[in-house]
């Protein structure tokens, strides 16, 4: 395998000296790594502003009121005599919601009657309206259980017999895994994946379009080999990325990570190789050095949106979804996620390393072939090199 | 041939080029109709539906019977899996192949008769926030109707004290109101901000190739002297053509917001055309900044992905700029995206007054203005410099 350690040597030393190479492979994925958790590092929207239209001025309606401001998620920001003005103060996007009580709210009630609250959330962020309504829900929610509970105590229930005639079937939620629902905690790790993809896609397409402008020999001594060659030494290079990925980065945001190192390197091997192939295999279609950088740019939204962590792929069409598990991103990230984020075993995430196996395989023979087939040199100076190709996904 | 300089010329010049090199075809409207298409065929159904969860139903009677059909009917689930325990229905999340586990729990109905609390407990996926969400709001929803519905009365002998039935009157409603966007559509709300955060990144990449090309190619010399040696001419003349390109997406951008997908307009069309079209040379300064001062297609072109790839992130539309840490509220307030899409949600979903959006249109002006005028010299040195020229 002489041809082997021969394309090793000269990947590496293409790399080390190239800064725009250097820059991708390298400090790119560190400085996403850093940069890009940076809007979610609060993690959960907390002390949404909200407003009051109280017309009662009791001082149930009063308590009603404090209990919504010591809600975590809600921050009584200003109280308004009318919810005209309630709503222009949303509308300038000063507030997130609107409790407004009632008149004779606290009559009513004390009554044994039912008064109505009027709850307004500003849906045009869905964040904010979910976490707005959640906490109105929560202390109207909280506040009413109480006066029911004392009333049916009234007709001599015991407080268990109270609780359980209020609600028969009561609903617990138990949330596995990040319980927060921590947003960093969300997108950042499948994220991490993807910049490892896109990175790994960019850095080889920008070598491979570079040699192709200054018409460098593609060519290698050995086909076989020298892939296999310039291959190990992407795995090596990114074994270290990984390892720093899935080892610093998420411990150091505090990201859950339940990952075994074992299982995880057994899932990186067929996600790394499965990239680092395809971008072997697409590097033809790269004639200049800043193509890849610009085709790749285009891709990395939609594979966010069809690796199904943020949309369920259950609601992706059947065949869009197909399609999107070409790109080794997409069985990656959601192979990853349930991996470290999860606590899944090998096993159970055995649909996605397998899928990357054939991916790996599939784009393994596609470089070994394109490897083969040296793209002939075209002729003439800039004006002239008019075969740009569509690159691939 | 020579025609007189000037910008008619260099709009010339550039047409000639971007017809000789099929990047341009590419990155003009291929990539741009293809990546458009892609996200507007993912976001397609609009709310996700039919989600698969796992049942696990201790008690095998009617009213457990009874719950389990009233989950599968609910639009947001579909009871995929009948489990036998809760080991079974836990590895289910974990492989990915059920968002939920709903545990019925022994002794349910026969709970209920004697007027003792059942909790129905939901174990679910809260990694993934948005079924997550969905599941548990529909699942509140199929159980306070059990809890309050008749067949618990008849259950429970329907002999209800007239004191506790006057008691159970629900002390305090809850009357929900949803301002803005009544419909909650997700196809409307995600494609209002996808598809600008996909039309900047057309515009920057295409700009940084127009103008860094020049320079990579060692033909900026020509460029100018085609413009007459003036540099505000041979700006013009370069980004006229993709600037009427990028108007014209960005005008059939909103026209399928509003039309196709019905994106509520409860403010100011006007605005927003003019954010749209502000929008496009915002961003197309940003990338006359980035070529002026790097001087190097590739390394501005990187630049141009570092500022356009993770923008949506720092946009605010999934998490509130408001609540970011300080850094990144800086960083988000230098992305042109971050002010077109505040101008979108203001004027189309929340009819705020004009006022309102005033501070984000300024913004884009902002770019507009200052940008090509703190670029204007240096671009003139890098472009008749020849050390400035080739750089890799």
């Amino acid at each position: 395998m002489k041809g082997f350690g021969r394309a090793f040597a000269d990947e590496l030393r293409a790399v080390r000296g190239d800064r725009g190479a250097l820059l991708v492979l390298v400090g790119a994925v560190l400085i996403y790594a850093l940069f890009y958790p940076l809007p979610y590092l609060p993690e959960v929207l907390k002390e949404v502003p909200a407003v009051v239209v109280d017309a009662d001025h009791s001082a149930l309606s009063r308590q009603l009121v404090r209990m919504l401001d010591t809600h975590e998620l809600i921050a009584v920001r200003h109280e308004v005599p009318t919810l005209a003005e309630a709503e222009a103060l949303v509308r300038a996007g000063r507030a997130g919601g609107i409790l407004a009580i009632p008149l004779d709210f606290e009559r009513t009630i004390r009554r044994g009657g039912s008064a109505t609250v009027g709850v307004y959330t500003d849906a045009a962020y869905f964040l904010v309206y979910r976490q707005a309504l959640t906490g109105f829900a929560e202390a109207i929610g909280t506040l009413s259980a109480g006066i029911e509970i004392r009333r049916l105590e009234a007709t001599g229930l015991s407080p268990a017999q109270a609780r359980a005639r209020r609600d028969p079937v009561p609903l617990l939620m138990r949330p596995l895994f990040n319980p927060a629902e921590g947003y960093a905690s969300y997108i950042v790790p499948s994220v991490l994946v993807l910049i490892l993809q896109q990175t790994l896609l960019i850095g080889i397409g920008l070598l491979a379009g570079t040699a192709s402008e200054r018409r460098e020999e593609t060519a290698l001594a050995s086909p076989l080999a020298g892939t296999l060659g310039r291959a190990a030494f992407y795995l090596s290079l990114y074994a270290i990325h990984t390892l720093l990925y899935f080892g610093a980065v998420v411990r150091l945001f505090g990201f859950p990570n339940y990952g075994r190192p074992a299982t995880l390197a057994a899932f990186a091997l067929p996600f790394l190789l499965a990239v680092i192939f395809l971008g072997l295999a697409a590097s033809h279609l790269f004639h200049r050095r800043e193509t890849a950088i610009q085709a790749l740019l285009f891709t990395s939204l939609p594979a966010v949106f069809l690796a199904g962590f943020s949309w369920p792929p259950e609601a992706v069409p059947a065949w869009l979804h197909r399609v999107a598990l070409l790109l080794p991103s997409t069985p990656g990230m959601a192979g990853f996620l349930r991996l470290d984020q999860m606590g899944a075993t090998l096993s159970e995430v055995r649909g996605e390393w397998m899928t990357l196996w054939v991916l790996a395989i599939a784009y393994f023979l596609l470089a070994w072939l394109v490897a083969a087939h040296p793209r002939t040199a075209r002729p003439g100076g800039p004006e002239s090199r008019a075969s740009e190709a569509a690159p691939g996904q | 041939m020579s025609e007189r300089p000037g910008i008619r010329a260099t709009v010339r010049r550039e047409y000639r080029r971007m017809a000789a090199e099929p990047i341009y075809a590419l990155l003009l409207v291929i990539l741009p109709l293809v990546a458009f298409g892609v996200l507007w065929a993912i976001f397609w159904q609009g709310v996700p539906r039919e989600l698969p969860v796992a049942v696990l139903d201790r008690d095998h009677t009617a009213l457990s019977r009874q719950l389990v059909r009233m989950i599968d009917a609910s639009p947001t689930m579909r009871v995929a899996f009948t489990v036998a325990d809760e080991t079974e229905g836990e590895r289910l999340i974990r492989e990915g192949r059920a968002y939920a586990l709903v545990t019925i729990p022994v002794d349910f109905e026969r709970a209920i008769r004697r007027g003792e609390a059942a909790p129905v407990i939901c174990h679910h996926n809260a990694q993934l926030l948005l079924p997550a969400s969905l599941i548990r709001r529909d699942l509140r929803g199929v159980v306070g109707t059990l809890s309050a519905g008749a067949e618990l009365k008849r259950l429970q002998g329907g002999g209800t004290p007239r004191g506790v039935a006057m008691a159970r009157i629900e002390p305090i409603r809850m009357e929900r109101h949803t301002l803005f966007n009544p419909e909650l559509s997700y196809l409307s709300y995600l494609l209002a901000a996808l598809l600008p955060t996909m039309l900047q990144v057309f515009i920057l990449v295409a700009a940084v190739q127009a103008l860094g090309s020049e320079l990579k190619d060692g033909t900026a010399a020509d460029w100018l002297a085609t413009a007459g040696g003036r540099t505000w001419k041979a700006l013009t003349g370069k980004l006229l053509l993709t600037t009427v390109h990028f108007s014209l997406m960005g005008l059939a951008m909103v026209a399928v917001l509003f039309r196709e997908l019905g994106l509520p307009l409860a403010g100011s069309f006007g605005a927003i055309i003019g954010a749209t079209l502000l929008f496009v040379l915002a961003v197309e300064a940003v990338g006359i900044a980035l070529v002026a001062w790097l001087a190097n297609l590739r390394f501005a072109t990187s630049a141009a992905a570092f500022l356009s790839g993770p923008a949506f992130a720092f946009s605010g539309i999934t998490f509130p700029v408001a609540a970011m840490p300080l850094a990144a509220q800086t960083w988000s307030a230098l992305i042109p995206l971050t002010h077109y899409l505040r101008v979108m949600v203001d004027q189309a979903m929340r009819g705020a007054p004009l006022a309102v959006s005033s501070l984000p249109l300024a913004a884009l002006a902002a770019f507009v203005l200052l940008l090509p005028v703190a670029s204007l010299g240096r671009l003139r040195r890098v472009a008749t410099d020849e050390r400035f020229w080739g750089r890799l």
